[in-house]
């Protein structure tokens, strides 16, 4: 079996800044592959070299088993790509830049159009300059989305999207998950990604630091716990699976592998918690405990 | 960007009025945005004001070189003071008693004040709704920054850019030695009409969302300002038609203070209070409207692309036909403006003294040869035209509308080849409708419709050289996007070339550079057939250069 996505040792610079860094890249047939990194990874550069828009320096890429460079338009007709910062037309309407997109991939009228323009709740009758950034990124996203593709490349695609839509979203990449199409998914929330991924690739200053299936990664994966507890909370600390002990005036904190979570939150029943908040580590959070990065991606990256 | 240290002089101040009032506080952070503006406008405001300075220098010390004996300047007014010579110069004042000052502002000063004028336009457009079209007025107005600040400070900027431009050209002028008051007067004309496009382009930039737009339709004014005059002067050269067109002008304006003759200063009255009228429109304007809209509200389009909507070639029509529609109507009416002054220009020749004419080579020739010199002139502006839509290439590129398209199933050479196919078609259109508006204009004006025909070739001639701008224009563009603008050298020679090859004297070489040398100014000179051939061979040439080269480099993306 030919992978979807395969990539050895891409190299590519812009000028004396190394955008990627001998990165290796494999998704399977018939998966959706996160794509996660904080911003400036090489993520978007990566994308784009897989589109034939860049030309990588040195390494090997290939797409669906094509050259993306030499082969783009054949390959093209295969794929569908939704950008991080979708631009459109200001004189053509939303509609009239989905129609187009689909023709210029030599699709036939794509049948569900209409019908993703509902649940994605859009005007298709609006004129490009007067859309929001969300809405230019529907626009993007039912283009790809209706078609009848076997790779989505999706870049940051739901960037701008409120909650409601990003529900709309999932739904859809599931549908593309079992009409069998491929999907690379990148992204600097792991929440989204956790969803959504069979497998996930961490990438990191150009080149790729963890890759594997969730459950591969569940070393990666721990939750953030804060607990106001009656009785003292020491006894947790002697629990496998719980990093990072921290307790001060009746309140607190701790890590715990995701495993391990059903043994910790009898043992939280037991000291008698009135007040708890668990939420997922961020990717900054994981970057930082397992590379040392310097928390210069967090700004963005906490922003949802 | 800069952070925008220091733009809150708005603070409540001290004493009898514990608050600013509230007319105020709609220009608070004025001074701040313009202490940013010249910041960024570091190299580009230098560029433009010492530029059109050296510029003046360089018309004066090629003239003082070419005419050392009054009967050498004697000899050059023979153009100058026809109708064809007063449109692309100017009123002539004191040509009677020449001397080289009085003809330098007379005849090349005119290309001076449109310079202004352009540099006025594009300093407030750049700064105004360019800045609020990429979203940073926003930025800039969620500080302490007033609604009025940034126009205002755009407007200030362009009057910093005036005077400068003034000061030096009066020095160039003075430090030659011309008289003192005459230099000021025409320095001082040439800042006026840097103002009043400003004020122009104040409007305009209220009036569309978009900076091109915009800087378009000021466009319009200062062409529009340029025929009027051009007509109103022809008309005077003649002494008879309607001379008072130049009233209309504010280059008129500009042109009709007379440096060195009359010295007038009261026409710049009216470019300062027409300036001053301008800019209370924009700022009346500005209040009507939200941030980021343009006057116009937006209106809902098709929910679906029509069927022909449909592949590379159909999108590259579909985004340049908007602009194709108001070229088209903008040469048509160009043509007839000019076209209609066929029948008094022939009438002034059969006043003019018998000598005259034939130094001219006789009524007949003269006919043609204006009639040549328009096809050239459209020729050249259509060359704009072609560039233009090059540069729109570049921009779509940049703001990444490109690379969906590419993403989709379209090679490189298809989406650049799409866009030249067009434009290319383009250019031989254009220069049709407008060969045929003035031919109709020439030929309402004489009563001799077979110049329609005459005029028609004559223009449509030069679509091979117009085809070669093009084709250079998409090289560099393909190769090098920052490079583009290289290509307007090849058009502003071309100009100087063609208006001034004989009077500034350039050496044959040079002239034979320009691709619009060689085909002809048909009716007055046969078309070169062979040579239109030839160029059409080169331009391919160089166009499948360009889509080649725009296969090998990385698409400019964003970040």
């Amino acid at each position: 079996m030919t992978a979807a996505i395969d990539v050895q040792n891409l190299v590519k610079s812009f000028g004396r800044t190394t955008a990627l860094d001998g990165l290796d890249l494999a998704v399977r047939p018939g998966e959706v592959h996160g794509f996660l990194g904080p911003n400036g990874a090489g993520k978007s550069t990566t994308i784009r070299v897989l589109l034939g828009l860049l030309r990588a320096d040195s390494g090997r890429a290939r797409v669906l088993g094509s050259d993306p460079w030499d082969d783009a338009v054949r390959l093209h007709r295969r794929l569908a790509y939704v950008p991080g910062d979708v631009e459109l037309w200001p004189n053509l309407t939303g509609g009239e830049a989905i129609d187009l997109f689909a023709r210029l991939r030599n699709d036939t009228e794509p049948v569900r159009r209409n019908e993703l323009c509902e649940r994605f709740d859009l005007d298709p009758t609006k004129k490009g300059r007067t859309y929001s950034k969300g809405n230019r990124q529907k626009v993007a996203l039912i283009a790809a989305l209706a078609s009848e593709v076997e790779l989505l490349l999706l870049d940051e695609p739901t960037s701008g999207l409120d909650p409601l839509m990003e529900v709309v979203f999932q739904e859809c990449v599931r549908e593309a998950r079992e009409a069998g199409r491929t999907v690379l998914l990148s992204s600097h929330i792991l929440a989204q990604v956790e969803e959504l991924a069979d497998r996930v690739s961490i990438i990191r200053q150009g080149r790729i630091v963890e890759t594997g299936s969730l459950t591969e990664l569940r070393h990666l994966s721990r939750t953030s716990v804060r607990a106001v507890t009656t009785r003292p909370p020491d006894v947790l600390a002697t629990l496998p699976g719980v990093h990072g002990l921290h307790s001060e005036n009746g309140q607190v904190r701790f890590e715990v592998d995701g495993d391990q979570l059903p043994s910790v939150v009898r043992e939280l029943g037991e000291l008698g918690v009135h007040g708890l908040t668990a939420h997922p580590p961020t990717l900054e959070q994981l970057l930082l405990r397992h590379y040392g990065d310097e928390p210069a991606a967090r700004r963005e990256g906490t922003a949802r | 960007m800069t952070t925008m240290r220091g733009a809150t002089p708005a603070s409540p101040r001290q004493g009898s009025s514990p608050r600013p009032s509230p007319r105020f506080d709609a220009f608070a952070g004025t001074g701040a945005l313009l202490r940013f503006m010249v910041r960024r406008d570091r190299v580009r405001l230098p560029a433009w004001t010492i530029g059109l300075s050296l510029l003046m220098a360089y018309f004066a010390t090629a003239l003082e070189t070419l005419a050392k004996t009054p009967e050498d300047l004697e000899g050059l007014t023979a153009f100058s003071e026809s109708p064809a010579g007063a449109l692309l110069g100017g009123p002539g004042f004191g040509f009677d008693a020449l001397t080289i000052e009085k003809f330098l502002v007379g005849q090349y000063g005119l290309y001076l004040l449109v310079g202004a004028g352009l540099m006025g336009i594009l300093t407030v457009t750049r700064h105004t709704r360019a800045e609020e079209r990429a979203g940073r007025t926003e930025l800039v107005r969620a500080y302490v920054a007033g609604r009025h600040a940034p126009l205002t400070a755009a407007l200030l900027l362009t009057a910093l850019m005036a005077v400068t431009v003034a000061a030096l050209i009066t020095a160039v002028l003075s430090g030659r030695g011309y008289d003192a008051v005459g230099s000021l007067l025409f320095g001082a004309g040439v800042g006026s009409s840097a103002l009043v496009f400003a004020g122009a382009a104040a409007i305009t930039n209220q009036v569309t969302e978009y900076p091109r737009a915009a800087a378009g339709m000021s466009g319009v004014v200062l062409g529009a300002a340029f025929m009027l005059r051009g007509l109103g002067d022809m008309a005077a050269t003649q002494g008879f038609g309607p001379s008072w067109l130049v009233w209309l002008s504010p280059i008129g304006w500009s042109q009709q203070t007379a440096p060195y003759v009359l010295d007038r200063w009261w026409p710049l009255v009216a470019s300062l209070l027409c300036t001053a009228a301008t800019a209370a429109t924009a700022y009346a304007l500005s209040t009507r409207r939200d941030l980021a809209a343009g006057l116009l509200p937006p209106r809902p389009g098709p929910p679906h692309a029509a069927r022909w909507l449909r592949g590379p070639l159909s999108l590259a029509f579909r985004l340049q036909r908007a602009g194709l529609i108001g070229w088209s109507a903008a040469l048509v009416v160009a043509g007839i403006g000019y076209g209609s002054f066929t029948q008094p220009l022939l009438d002034g020749f059969e006043d003019a003294p018998e000598d005259l004419v034939a130094v001219l080579g006789g009524a007949q020739d003269m006919l043609a040869g204006y009639l040549g010199l328009m096809g050239l002139m459209m020729a050249l502006i259509v060359g704009v035209f072609a560039v233009l839509a090059v540069q729109s290439l570049r921009a779509e590129e940049a703001d990444g509308r490109t690379e969906p398209v590419l993403a989709a199933a379209v090679s490189r050479p298809a989406w650049l080849g799409a866009h030249l196919a067009v434009t290319g078609l383009a250019v031989p259109w254009l220069l049709l409708v407008a060969g045929a508006g003035t031919g109709i204009g020439a030929a309402a004006s004489t009563g001799d419709p077979s110049l329609i025909g005459e005029l028609v070739v004559g223009h449509l001639a030069h679509t091979p050289a117009v085809w070669l701008v093009l084709a250079l224009a998409a090289l560099l563009y393909a190769a090098a996007p920052p490079s583009l603008p290289a290509v307007w050298a090849v058009l502003g020679h071309a100009a100087l070339v063609a208006f001034f090859a004989t009077v500034l004297d350039i050496p044959g070489v040079a002239v034979r550079l320009s691709p619009f040398e060689h085909i002809g100014a048909y009716p007055s000179e046969g078309v070169n057939v062979l040579a239109g051939l030839v160029l059409t061979a080169l331009a391919t040439l160089i166009a499948t250069a360009a889509t080649a080269c725009f296969r090998r480099r990385d698409l400019a993306t964003a970040v």
